[in-house]
């Protein structure tokens, strides 16, 4: 008989669930993820987190909740060393779910020494632990392709909801995909599958920055769905954040590359000379960037009380003075309401359609493609 | 930061608020030291709250929030405006992300009508010593006279740290009160909390956030670092509460109060937390106090007679 697998809750982060779940398959393990919260996950979490901490706190504690009651073993969380206070997510999740009398049991992700605690214990042997890694990495960059596709299909659709559906579509043939064979091929089908779409042809949409804090930012039901919302407005979104980016400069590689560090410092310098913490010093310079690049506006989006993106907010704002951006501030917190979202997003395109028949003219030397 | 040469300089001033609660008294003493003409906003009163209100990005923790109010009251009071950039006051530990990136806030709120003078407090890369001489050296100033000058502004931080009540009779049962620097040194927001206490004759001291150094714990943040430090070292039989005042808002303070909970509670030392805001409620306040310290009287009465 086949030995039950023990099961690894790690935290819903978009669509990127998907990539990370293969990646534990070589530690023998079952992952236990979701694309996104669900109300009830975020409920838990709510009651059980202390009130003043952010929303991503509390949907991620909710979902170890969830995970422990249905009796997963094991979780993981990552583990920064950064300034925020994503350093201290795990520790007080840990001890929230003893108090609470659950055994699940979190593993910090990365980087105290050079294996991390969870290598450690699962100890996977090199071959098949590599070839995990390798087939993670090619998931995670194909979910960034599919999603920017999507991105710019939805804006100018003719049905509402056909890119959505290719979407998934091709999101679940890459879950299922196993090999790294399988994963090239759903690659390279993407772009076809997207053009059976019908598009309007000409349209030139609106082009919106999501630019904020990571989870809040991936995961759609924090967001309320803000991609989905804008590319149904007719705006075509680019989220800033993406993990096959933010892999490159965890591990230190591609000091040249668009979204390194290295870069987005160098943008940023005029306006912000330090780091920050979190994806602050990343909020400035990609805000920066769709100024230059002529994006119609970008919206901020971020966890109420988020602490690195709430404190470079003055200096967004001053950007978007200096630079003629319009900026569209969005905190998320368990109270927010959707229609209030849906609300402000509409009035914001608007404003943004507006500014174009009054002759605004910065789309039309529109030079990025990210 | 501005065109013109920094030596120029013949005042500077800075804001009564948040940094400057770090190092009490040593940013005066070093700029007057130096020669310069130093001004410092008033303090915090009901003028400064509501100025905050108004200007103040809506989300920000208090003490930012008076940091902007006080900030906004020296702008022009002087040729420039000091705001150092405090990534962090303490060794192996880090300061609060929001305090990294104030200058360049300062800069974009209010750089087109005064330049902004900072530099790095980092004391994981050098002392604030070295940071203060790097600074005389910035701005011109020989190096022997900035090397008295950060002397003084060392030891004027000494006396004025020494003279706060850090230490009181040890023998007595005391409350242990945790606040970061800038709300015990902000009589505005402290004020009302130490008078309740005093007037019911209650003994209390708070850690000393001049320490040098602490021993490398979970918490990462300098003050919390700090104030965590203490409570591991709590003794139960002396100390009867903690009481934590912690601004609204605050983002580091939400996190450690749950470690500190669960922390006391294993040491069955009662802990109660009272959350500052700019709302004037101090009724509330009077009340949860009185009770606390209530029924703290009442644990002692039971436990004697069992
Ligand atoms: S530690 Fe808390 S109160 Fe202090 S600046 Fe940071 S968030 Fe604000």
């Amino acid at each position: 008989m086949k030995k039950k697998l023990k099961r690894l809750a790690f935290e819903p982060w978009g669509n990127y669930a998907i990539a990370l779940a293969a990646s534990v398959q070589c530690l023998n393990v079952e992952p236990w993820t979701r694309t996104a919260t669900t109300p009830e996950v975020l409920e838990l979490g709510v009651a059980a987190s202390p009130d003043s901490a952010c929303l991503s706190f509390k949907a991620c504690t909710g979902h170890f909740l969830e995970a422990a009651r249905e009796g997963v073993e094991y979780g993981v969380m990552v583990n920064s060393v950064g300034t925020c206070r994503l350093r201290y997510y795990r520790m007080l999740q840990q001890q929230l779910l003893e108090e609470r009398g659950f055994k699940l049991f979190i593993f910090g992700l990365g980087y105290d020494g050079i294996k991390p605690p969870l290598i450690r214990h699962f100890d996977p042997r090199p071959g098949p632990f590599l070839k995990c890694c390798v087939r993670a990495r090619a998931k995670v960059l194909a979910v960034d392709a599919i999603e920017k596709y999507a991105w710019h299909t939805r804006a100018r659709e003719l049905h509402r909801g056909d890119t959505t559906r290719v979407l998934n579509e091709c999101l679940g043939d890459l879950e299922r995909a196993d090999s790294l064979l399988d994963i090239r091929r759903v690659k390279e089908s993407i772009p076809v599958r997207f053009k059976k779409i019908a598009v309007k042809k000409d349209a030139i949409p609106l082009k919106i920055g999501l630019l904020g804090e990571a989870t809040v930012l991936r995961n759609r039901f924090l967001n309320h769905n803000i991609e989905e919302i804008l590319g149904g407005l007719g705006a075509e979104v680019f989220n800033f954040f993406l993990l096959g980016e933010e892999m490159k400069n965890i591990f230190g590689i591609g000091m040249w590359g668009r979204h390194s560090r290295w870069t987005l410092k160098r943008l940023a310098a005029p306006y912000l000379k330090s780091l920050v913490g979190g994806h602050a010093l990343d909020s400035v310079a990609n805000a920066i960037r769709c100024a230059r690049g002529g994006y119609d506006g970008v919206v901020h989006v971020c966890p109420t009380g988020c602490m690195p993106e709430i404190s470079v907010r003055p200096i967004l704002r001053k950007i978007s003075t200096d630079m003629d951006l319009p900026v569209l501030e969005c905190s998320f917190d368990e109270h927010t309401s959707h229609l209030g979202v849906i609300t402000r997003l509409e009035a914001f395109v608007d404003i943004l359609n507006a500014r174009r028949t009054r002759g605004n003219q910065t789309w039309k030397n529109r030079v990025i493609s990210v | 930061m501005s065109g013109s040469k920094r030596t120029d300089y013949r005042s500077v001033a800075m804001p009564r608020a948040l940094w400057y609660h770090l190092y009490p008294g040593m940013w005066e003493v070093f700029f007057r030291s130096l020669g310069l003409s130093v001004v410092v906003s008033a303090k915090t009163d009901r003028a400064t709250v509501e100025r905050a209100a108004l200007i103040s990005e809506p989300e920000h923790c208090l003490p930012l929030k008076l940091h902007d109010a006080h900030l906004h009251g020296v702008v022009g009071a002087a040729d420039v405006v000091f705001i150092p950039r405090v990534l962090s006051t303490l060794t192996e530990h880090i300061a609060c992300p929001k305090l990294g990136s104030l200058p360049d806030c300062a800069v974009a709120q209010f750089g087109d009508e005064t330049p902004i003078l900072t530099i790095d407090i980092d004391e994981n890369k050098r002392s604030v010593h070295r940071s203060m001489l790097e600074l005389g050296s910035e701005l011109g100033f020989r190096r022997n006279a900035t090397r008295a000058a950060a002397a003084a502004a060392l030891s004027a931080m000494k006396t004025e740290r020494n003279g706060l009540k850090t230490c009181i009779d040890r023998e007595d049962d005391y409350f242990l009160i945790l606040a970061h620097p800038y709300i015990l040194h902000d009589a505005y927001v402290s004020a009302p909390v130490f008078g309740k206490l005093d007037a019911m004759n209650v003994k209390w001291l708070f850690p000393d956030y001049g320490c040098e150094s602490i021993e490398s714990g979970p918490i990462k943040w300098d003050a919390c670092g700090i104030m965590h430090d203490a409570l591991l070292r709590l003794d139960a039989g002396r100390c009867v509460g903690v009481i934590h005042l912690s601004a609204f808002n605050c983002g580091c303070d939400s996190i450690v109060m749950e470690v500190f909970r669960g922390l006391l509670w294993e040491k069955n030392i009662p802990y109660m937390t009272l959350v500052i805001d700019e709302h004037e409620g101090r009724a509330g306040l009077d009340t949860r106090l009185e009770a606390f310290v209530d029924s703290i009287g009442w644990r002692n009465t039971l436990d004697n007679a069992v």
